[in-house]
């Protein structure tokens, strides 16, 4: 395989609501500000991979067909990825093979999503049919008529796991977590809830939205777009050294998909207690980049925080703190301010933003723009998707000048 | 021919279809167009291989599952025809029992979106049927008043429930704690809801109340009063309880009221009922309606950390409305100035 580099992004502000912009817009935004980045023409990119979730959002089967032409990619390949949550991760990762193989230099990941066009005339608000519209990814035949939510189905991981370990994600571990997502978020232009105080008080003592989720303590809906430009080591090389902006390889990638039933044994279904797709993919992740004990070798993680209680158990998947310890985050101080670890410090998807095909392309953009801005080594990206936090990807991020 | 006729149930209800229009929408001075759109497909869908399973539920009350000859595991509900473990050997149907336990702790939905109002509160949980290998997914509830997070956890014993009216669909099924069931009860099967009593739980136990709880009565007396006034005042709140009418006894530790919602008014008397309650309202602490009304609580919230509990769980709807109430006089008083 060839070695493979990230040497642009670019993203849209996060917002609840965008009505000056269709996704089209969007895109076109996402892309320019990434090759802005890059210092390189759209004329030097030899392909794109999309990022798109749901065809419901945008209202259109193929969604990306229109954005092909419009992003300056006329006659070149395109390819979408959809993979409920962990969209923008699989298109990044599809982006890396296709440099990786040999088959082109320079690839271009944009992810992009719509959401809150989506409104319940009903109660007259966007939020229900929102929520509605994610109900369609369910097993549609067993679970969707139950009544399915993606809320409901990560609560449900969360609640296994603290059937298992009652001792752990104490609510004031959590409540700190969100203060903290929330300060980091001010140092995110792009962020949605960049104007927002929440602290650890007001995060304990939001309502709940769906046991053990609290208002404060679970991402947003966002609409934007966010572009990763990847490239093979030669090409890379000369576009950094134009761009004067180092390199960030990637050094490591894994993915896992479960099982979507539930079972005892997470070899041949769902463990509900655990995210095995995370463990697997991080430690896949870890095994190619020749990463032994990612707490001391990992400077800034950005993952996916659906939600707060599971952004705690991911991180013990990934291994930086024990299962059934995680509360440890903040009680040992690893990602209070100061501490040893770096984690969304973007403010994640709780206060960034959500935009769902291409929130992993705004965590990817943040952990190359803290590797190069406060010359760190090594960093985490993550994604999560699907029912029962079914997906998993993780790639590793490495800065050389 | 499709059918024409108004009472027939719609796969998409008609109140959903929103009108034809469309509106210029104003941000940082430029107009912007949007159009009130839908993105709907309408199906015959097939259940498939599925069939036999959904045909065991509606028409012979019984659960199927498949078995691989080879690993013997048990799959319910049959989600697939061969094993992927034994290179895609072929599975055969075995017929299971309406008992099992709870996977793991469900989650519970309070909030949800139009197409499952109706159901709330409920939970969607896993029941792994006694001699399955795999969790069947489906709908719990209790039969003692309001669905909390604290009833089912992994390992609770549950027993499944056949609606009497049941159409080949997820919800012809429910669960509900073994506990709560009588030994006959418990042995029946099929048992149908209507073998059921949810009309009249057993009450939690109030104590003793404190002189804090005697003084909190009295505020919320005091404030319910002048909410009752402040309902007949706002536009909001009378919409808010539009059409809705209940008889609810409210039962606290220092004393107890009730609350009558009659389309679009709500009225408040102290003592007790002197005609039968639609479902009571219990909460120890009267301090919690004080909360209420001031905005530093949600009944709703209450329900789910067990600070208030209702006789009967679909009268969550019922709280949903009283919960908009403070907000909605508070508003409208705001817009008089
Ligand atoms: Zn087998």
């Amino acid at each position: 395989m060839r070695r493979v580099g990230i040497v642009g992004a670019g993203i849209t502000p996060c917002k609840s609501h965008w009505m000056e912009r269709t996704y089209y817009g969007l895109s076109q935004m996402a892309v320019k500000a990434c090759l802005e980045d890059a210092a390189t023409s759209v004329k030097d990119v030899d392909a794109v991979v999309y990022g798109i979730y749901n065809d419901i959002f945008e209202l259109a089967a193929i969604p990306e067909h229109p954005l092909h032409g419009i992003i300056g990619m006329t006659n070149k390949p395109g390819m979408r990825v959809t993979n409920g949550g962990a969209t923008g991760a699989y298109a990044m990762l599809a982006a890396y093979t296709f440099i990786a193989s040999g088959l082109y230099d320079t690839v271009l990941a944009l992810g992009v999503e719509r959401a809150t066009d989506c409104f319940d005339f009903e109660s007259m608000t966007e939020t229900p049919e929102v929520i509605k519209t994610i109900g369609w990814s369910a097993d549609t035949f067993f679970e969707r008529e139950l009544g399915w939510t993606a809320s409901d189905s990560y609560a449900e991981v969360v609640l296994a796991y603290m059937d298992d370990h009652p001792g752990d994600l104490k609510p004031e571990v959590s409540a700190r977590i969100a203060e903290i997502l929330c300060q980091q978020a001010k140092n995110n232009a792009f962020a949605q809830r960049r104007d927002e105080v929440v602290t650890a008080e007001m995060a304990m003592s939001s309502r709940y939205v769906v046991y053990p989720f609290k208002l404060l303590e679970m991402c947003v809906y966002s609409e934007g777009a966010g572009a990763v430009l990847f490239a093979s080591e030669d090409k890379a090389k000369a576009i950094a050294r134009n761009a004067g902006l180092p390199v960030v390889w990637v050094t490591g990638l894994g993915a896992s998909n479960e099982h979507h039933v539930a079972g005892p044994d997470y070899k041949t279904h769902k463990y509900m207690g655990r995210i095995w797709s995370d463990h697997i993919a991080s430690h896949k992740a870890y095994e190619m980049a020749g990463v032994k004990d990612p707490l001391e070798e990992i400077q800034v993680v950005e993952l996916h925080d659906a939600f707060i209680k599971q952004l705690q158990i991911t991180m013990g998947e990934m291994g930086f703190v024990p299962i059934g310890k995680t509360d440890a985050l903040i009680e040992e101080e690893i990602m209070t301010p100061g501490g040893k670890l770096l984690v969304n410090p973007s403010g994640g998807l709780t206060f960034g933003g959500h935009f769902v095909g291409g929130s992993n392309m705004f965590s990817c953009w943040s952990a190359r723009r803290e590797l190069i801005q406060r010359q760190l080594e090594r960093g985490l990206v993550h994604g999560t998707g699907s029912t029962v936090a079914q997906y998993g990807v993780a790639m590793v991020l490495e800065r050389s000048e | 021919m499709a059918e024409t006729k108004r009472d027939v149930p719609r796969v998409i209800p008609e109140h959903f279809n929103p009108p034809v229009a469309s509106e210029v929408v104003e941000v940082d001075g430029h107009p912007y167009l949007q159009t009130n759109e839908g993105m709907f497909t309408f199906y015959k869908r097939t259940k498939g291989e599925f069939s036999a399973y959904f045909l065991g539920l509606r028409d012979e009350a019984k659960i199927y599952g498949i078995k691989c000859p080879q690993c013997g595991t048990v799959r319910v509900p049959p989600f697939a025809l061969m094993c992927p473990d034994c290179d895609f050997a072929q599975m055969e149907s075995v017929e299971m029992p309406d008992r099992g336990v709870m996977n793991s702790t469900p989650p519970i939905t309070y909030f949800a979106h139009s197409l499952f109002q109706s159901w709330v509160p409920f939970g969607r949980g896993r029941v792994v049927l006694d001699g399955a290998d795999t969790a069947l997914p489906i709908h719990v509830y209790t039969t003692q008043g309001v669905l909390t997070p604290f009833i089912f956890e992994k390992g609770t014993p549950v027993k499944v429930v056949f609606r009497d009216e049941r159409q080949g669909k997820p919800t012809d099924i429910f669960a509900v704690p073994m506990a709560e069931l009588a030994p006959e009860q418990q042995a029946k099967s099929p048992l149908l809801e209507s073998d059921l009593d949810f009309s009249e739980p057993p009450e939690p136990v109030l104590g003793e109340a404190t002189d804090e709880d005697r003084a909190a009565f009295a505020r919320a007396v005091e404030m319910l009063k002048e909410l009752s006034a402040g309902v007949d005042a706002s536009p909001r709140a009378r919409h808010n309880l539009a059409g809705w009418r209940r008889l609810i006894e409210v039962k606290t530790a220092a004393g107890g009221l009730v609350l009558k919602i009659d389309d679009g008014s709500l009225e408040v008397a102290e003592g007790r009922r002197t005609e039968p309650a639609d479902f009571v309202m219990l909460c120890a602490e009267p301090q919690l309606l004080v909360d209420w009304m001031t905005f530093k609580e949600a009944l709703t919230n209450a329900i789910i950390t067990g600070r208030l509990w209702i006789s009967i769980n679909r009268e969550f709807t019922t709280i949903f409305k009283l919960d908009r109430l403070p907000r909605s006089v508070h508003r409208d008083m705001q817009a008089r100035g």
